[in-house]
Order: structure tokens, then sequence, then C-alpha cells
């Protein structure tokens, strides 16, 4: 129902865009910031280069909608444009990069999930915040693009299945097996954390 | 607890949407996205602006419509090919009877050519057998056809293109 909601409302302003309303464009841009944000940032871990991106694939879909006929929802149309333009990027850039690394919220104090990880008697409990971040982007970067975009949009963005297989435009099989390589992979790389925790 | 396992990893992967960019980020984007979006255009060439207006003219006129009616923009079409086909028909390559066939003028081209004169005498004959032109008084508008096109008139008189 939510989902409906949403996706009538980013039609309304995708159908004024197309008249030439720009203010319905900016609408939509302040509306998917923050979420493409995230997905690019955990996909390049790399504040400016999101950054740079971001004003790239706003700028690629404004230019690019007029064309848009709704076979999709807006939604998914975006978030295709997002991705397919971070992995050209990855491609171009390399393993030549730096972390650039956002700040954590300090709202994680209170979220439960934290809350648990670091009670428990897992590794996570010895090491501090900053550095259980750091060691978690190098774990996703040791990951191939394709399988750190899937990992960014169902494990952190939360998005089903379903939703990533039209996105990535593969089939669902596929985005499962993906997810189910790179649990592999994290895990393994997870492990040496635990082999050697941080002092 | 010696591994990590999927659910752990799923739960400090949800951990990473605490990491957040600085304060005001959000807020200042659509700014940032507009300053570079005129600076962009600024440094844009002209040719590359007056395509992308010409494409942003045509789309204006929501072309979708026009391909909606396939059937009747080809009906269109093939009428204006029949017509514009007999409009501009030519008769069959003349087999040309010339008759004391005089010193003649060989023209340039091999080709047959075409001018905007009437439809049906248009038709430079090239046939090499064009008159001498110090004859031409005496023999043009003679009584007789002069040429023979598939033993049916076409024209009495020549036309000539200097």
């Amino acid at each position: 129902m939510e989902q409906q909601q949403r996706s009538d409302e980013d039609q309304q302003l995708v159908a004024r865009t197309q008249q030439g309303d720009a203010g319905a464009f900016d609408q939509l841009v302040v509306k998917y910031t923050p979420r493409l944000y995230g997905l690019v940032y955990n996909m390049t871990s790399n504040h400016e280069d999101t950054n740079d991106l971001l004003q790239d694939i706003f700028a690629k879909a404004y230019k690019a909608i007029r064309g848009f006929r709704g076979k999709s929802s807006f939604y998914t149309w975006i978030h295709s444009i997002a991705v397919n333009m971070t992995l050209n990027f990855l491609k171009k850039r390399g393993r030549r990069f730096q972390l650039s690394l956002d700040d954590v919220d300090s709202s994680i104090q209170s979220d439960k999930e934290f809350l648990e990880a670091t009670a428990s008697s897992s590794p996570v409990r010895e090491a501090d915040l900053s550095e259980l971040q750091k060691r978690l982007n190098e774990a996703m970067m040791k990951l191939s693009d394709e399988h750190r975009a899937v990992v960014t949009m169902f494990h952190i963005q939360g998005m089903p299945h379903a939703e990533i297989s039209k996105i990535l435009r593969v089939s669902e099989g596929t985005v499962r097996s993906r997810l189910f390589y790179a649990n592999r992979q994290l895990q393994n790389y997870l492990d040496e954390f635990r082999k050697n925790p941080v002092t | 607890m010696d591994e990590f396992n999927d659910n752990e990893i799923t739960k400090l992967l949800r951990l990473k949407r605490y990491e957040q960019p600085p304060p005001g980020y959000f807020e200042n984007f659509l700014h940032d996205f507009h300053r570079r979006q005129r600076d962009e255009l600024l440094r844009e060439p002209l040719w590359r602006i007056c395509i992308d207006r010409a494409r942003d003219f045509a789309f204006s006129f929501n072309l979708s419509t026009l391909t909606s009616y396939p059937a009747a923009v080809a009906a269109v079409l093939v009428c204006a090919a029949v017509l514009s086909l007999r409009i501009y028909q030519t008769p069959q390559p003349a087999t040309v009877v010339a008759k004391d066939r005089p010193v003649l003028v060989a023209p340039a081209s091999t080709e047959p050519e075409w001018t905007l004169a009437s439809p049906v005498a248009t038709r430079v004959l090239n046939t090499r057998s064009l008159r001498n032109m110090t004859k031409s008084a005496q023999t043009h508008r003679s009584g007789t056809p002069r040429y023979v096109l598939d033993s049916v008139p076409v024209s009495y008189e020549t036309t000539f293109k200097f």
C-alpha cells in the first residue's frame, strides 16, 4: 500500500517534470538523495566519489526523464541508473582509492542490533566503533563490484530480492547466488578480525 | 562464538546505515546540484546546447502521438509515392528511327537528362542523332514526325537544352 502510494506520487512528479516543471524534479532529487547516497556510498566507500557520482546520476536522470515511459517504477529506474553508473565508475577507478568514510551517527548507540552485537561474546565487543567500521568497509571492498552491489541493496538497504533483480536486470536466482557467495566471503574476511582482534 | 555466522554479518552490515555524511549535506545537495548544472551549461559548446534545445523542442510535440497512427502515416506515404511516380513517369526508352541522319552533335553526357519542363517532353533523347544545328531550321516542323517511339508519336518537337 505504502509502496503503491510512493509510486503514484513519483508518477505525478515524473509527469510534471516531463511537462517542463523543473520544481517537480527537484522534489524527486530531495526525496531520493538520502537513499541513493547510501547505495553509492556503500559501493564506493568514499564520500567525495559518492557526491560526484550522485550529481552525475541526477543530471543523467534529468536528461533521460523525457524518455521514461513508466514501464518500471521511477524507484527502480533511478536505482538502475545509480547502480550502473557506480559500477562503471568502479571499473574505471580500479583498485587505486582510499577509504573516505562518513562518521557513524551517534544514534547507533541505541540501536538494538548494535547493542546485541557488542554485548554478545563476539569479537565486535572488543573493537571500538571506528575500527569496526573500518574492518567492515575493508571486507566489503574485497568483494567484487557486482557482489558488493547486491550486498548493499539487500543487507544495508533492505531491498527484497525481486526489486534487486529488476534493478540489476538479472534473475532472482542470480541475486540469491551472489548473496550466498558474498556472505561466505565476508564471513572469511571478518573471521580474520576474530583471529586478530584489535588491541 | 568462534565465527561470524550469516545472522551476525547481516546485523553488522545493517549498522552501516548509521554512516552518514556531514550534517547539512542533504539540505545543501539540491543547491549544489543546481550550481553544478549551471556551471556545466556554461562549459558546454554552443553546438551541443543547440542540439539539446532542438531535441527538447522535438519532444515537446509528443512524437508518440504521430507514431500511434502508423497505418495512416503509411497510407499517406504510399499515396505520395504513387502520385509522384505518376507525375514523373517517363515514356519507355525510345526506339528511334532516324531518317537522313545529318552530321551529329554529340552531347557530353551519356545519361538521359531531365528538366523541369512539361512532364512528357522533358527528356533530351540521348541518341547521338541530334540534328546538325545548321540544318535544323530547314527540317524543323516538317510534316512527318522525325522520331517514332514504339510507333507512337510522342512529340513533334525535340527539346533542346543548352
